[in-house]
């Protein structure tokens, strides 16, 4: 696969205020981009997501390591690399507030070396499609934080770069402008066929647009892999059961045989037992068990594990069977 | 054509700003008016009325240089400080034109926006005064460029310092008692402040709006001080911006939010 973005043994490290200690906030990091995907960047507060990006965008020197996009090594040519390369940092702060949204596209149309009439279909186009078009004489200081978001997103592909960055794109944004703004994600996704790297908290966002993420904590990478491998790594067969009575002493011990891991608690009349299968196949051995002594079943829940649960136990360093215990 | 892209750009942003903040630019016009209007009264009444049409000729240019200075030195250094607090520092950084180009357009940008009000606060600071000054363009206009190019260099030394330092505001209301200084205080006190940044070029400009020299009358060592004085701060101005973004660049000081 071509990749365009190569992110080799990068490392960065800030001198804490009024001491001789440094945080090391990237630690040997090293991922690939493909060109055309969408690469989550997950992580805690404070893992280095950010610092990461930052030095992708060419707006922080690492102390060591490479970045390469398109080719071009960006601590060597980096207004040459930056031509690939566009990005919305932390929502709203991008623009000017007492500029039109028109002329904030055009403004950092112009600041990229573009012309008003190179640029004004390519505006129109975009004005349309991030539904901004009856807004585009409005200041951007009364628009709303939704709003001030798309346009953020709109100035970031006016570029037309190969590659585009989203810091949280949707933080601080209420649930309906959230969904609103993960919608023309998905739009941009589908219709204009970038290389997007997105950082975000938002879960919603990283399971509905990503097709791999790259976990960082304390600095380092602890995961890179599709989504859909996560999903399929950590997808639990973790069942609740609640019987109607106990079990006896023959099913409770091989129970204990089949299935060590499992947790019984008796009651007279509901009996709770939970349970982790390795293979779907397993519960008829269970079912094997119960026919025993006829102990009537009176509800099963399977858990489900969504990918938030995921992140958070691969960022405390949970393995699959840990997370399938721990269900 | 990016160049002049980017510089159309700019300038088109600095016109829009400055009319959406139309209260803020008429009270900063109003007040330049007000500190005239105290200054030529100052010497109208307390001055020596031998040399009272000297004086008042010398406070019209060095007031309104002082102006120039402050509009261009000063205010790239708080346009600087609250891109960096909004965010907008670092959009900028990220332009495959890099962060210099923008600011020496944003310095071009602002001189000329400011140059026409300049032009206009003259006239009206003549007609107040009765004062009238020899605008000789085509002798002025050379010098007033080679001045002008030595101000960007001290406007990017101010805007590199304003990146990596947060807490310059401090410093800027200061610098402009020290722009005052270089523009108000004659070359005829030390020779030795012609190398200092512009104080050369507004010493020429003066020569000719006050006393009607022309080219012709300047020497060769004026025209080599004023071009070496561009050519220097220019240099020095750009060289220590660079600097700073790169220190910058290394301490993730680009935003100050």
């Amino acid at each position: 696969m071509d990749k365009i973005i190569e992110v080799n043994q990068l490392k960065k490290s800030y001198k804490k205020r009024r001491s001789k200690e440094y945080i090391h906030a990237v630690n040997d990091i090293s991922f690939t981009v493909n060109r055309g995907e969408i690469l989550g960047l997950l992580g805690p507060n404070g893992a280095g997501k950010t610092t990461t990006i930052k030095m992708i965008c060419g707006l922080l020197i690492a102390d060591s390591g490479t970045i390469t996009v398109n080719g071009i090594n960006i601590r060597e040519k980096r207004l040459g690399a930056l031509n690939h390369i566009s990005a919305v940092l932390e929502g709203n702060r991008n623009l000017y507030w007492r500029l039109t949204v028109k002329e904030n596209l055009e403004y950092f149309a112009g600041n990229r070396g573009l012309s008003r009439k190179d640029v004004r279909e390519r505006i129109e186009d975009l004005l349309v499609k991030f539904r901004l078009k009856d807004k585009e004489s409005e200041l951007v200081n009364r628009l709303s934080r939704g709003m001030q978001q798309k346009l953020a997103i709109a100035v970031a592909m006016l570029a037309e770069s190969d590659v585009i960055l989203l810091d949280e794109p949707t933080l601080g944004l209420d649930v309906e402008t959230g969904y609103e703004v993960r919608e023309l994600l998905k739009e941009i996704v589908r219709d204009y066929k970038r290389t997007i790297i997105i950082s975000s908290h938002d879960m919603d966002v990283v399971q509905d647009l990503c097709e791999r993420t790259v976990i960082i904590n304390k600095g380092k990478v602890v995961t890179d892999d599709k989504v859909e491998n996560l999903l399929k790594l950590f997808d639990v067969r973790a069942y609740t059961l609640n019987l109607g009575g106990l079990l006896s002493d023959e099913q409770q011990q091989l129970l204990l045989q089949k299935f060590p891991q499992h947790e019984y608690t008796p009651d007279t009349y509901e009996s709770i037992l939970q349970i982790n299968l390795a293979k779907s196949e397993e519960i008829y051995d269970l079912f094997d068990v119960l026919k025993l002594e006829t102990t009537p079943v009176e509800s099963i829940d399977r858990s489900i594990v969504n990918f938030e649960q995921i992140f958070m136990k691969i960022v405390k360093g949970d393995t699959a069977d840990e997370m399938a215990q721990s269900s | 054509m990016k160049w002049l892209n980017l510089l159309k750009a700019n300038t088109r942003k600095e016109y829009l700003e400055l009319k959406r903040y139309l209260p803020n630019t008429i009270a900063m016009l109003f007040t330049f008016y007000i500190v005239f209007l105290g200054l030529f009264g100052t010497i109208q009444f307390i001055g020596d009325p031998s040399t009272q049409d000297v004086n008042t000729q010398y406070v019209i240019v060095n007031y309104i240089f002082w102006f120039l200075t402050i509009t261009v030195i000063n205010s790239i250094g708080y346009e600087v400080i609250n891109e960096g607090m909004r965010g907008t520092l670092e959009q900028l950084s990220m332009s495959p034109m890099g962060i210099s180009r923008i600011m020496a357009a944003r310095l071009i940008s602002t001189t000329f926006i400011n140059l026409i009000i300049v032009i206009v606060l003259l006239y009206i600071s003549m007609l107040t005064s009765g004062q009238w000054l020899n605008i000789d363009v085509i002798t002025i206009a050379p010098i007033l460029v080679l001045t002008l190019i030595s101000m960007f260099g001290v406007g990017f030394i101010i805007a590199g310092i304003s990146i990596i330092l947060k807490q310059v505001q401090a410093f800027l209301q200061i610098l402009q008692f020290i722009l005052m200084g270089l523009t108000f205080v004659p070359l005829s006190l030390s020779p030795v402040i012609a190398y200092l940044p512009f104080v050369k070029g507004i010493d020429l400009v003066r020569e000719v709006m006050i006393d009607g020299l022309t080219w012709s009358q300047f020497t060769m060592g004026d025209f080599m001080l004023l071009g070496f004085n561009a050519i220097f701060y220019f240099a020095l101005g750009l060289g220590v911006f660079v600097y700073c973004e790169r220190v910058a660049m290394s301490k993730g000081l680009l935003a100050h939010y």
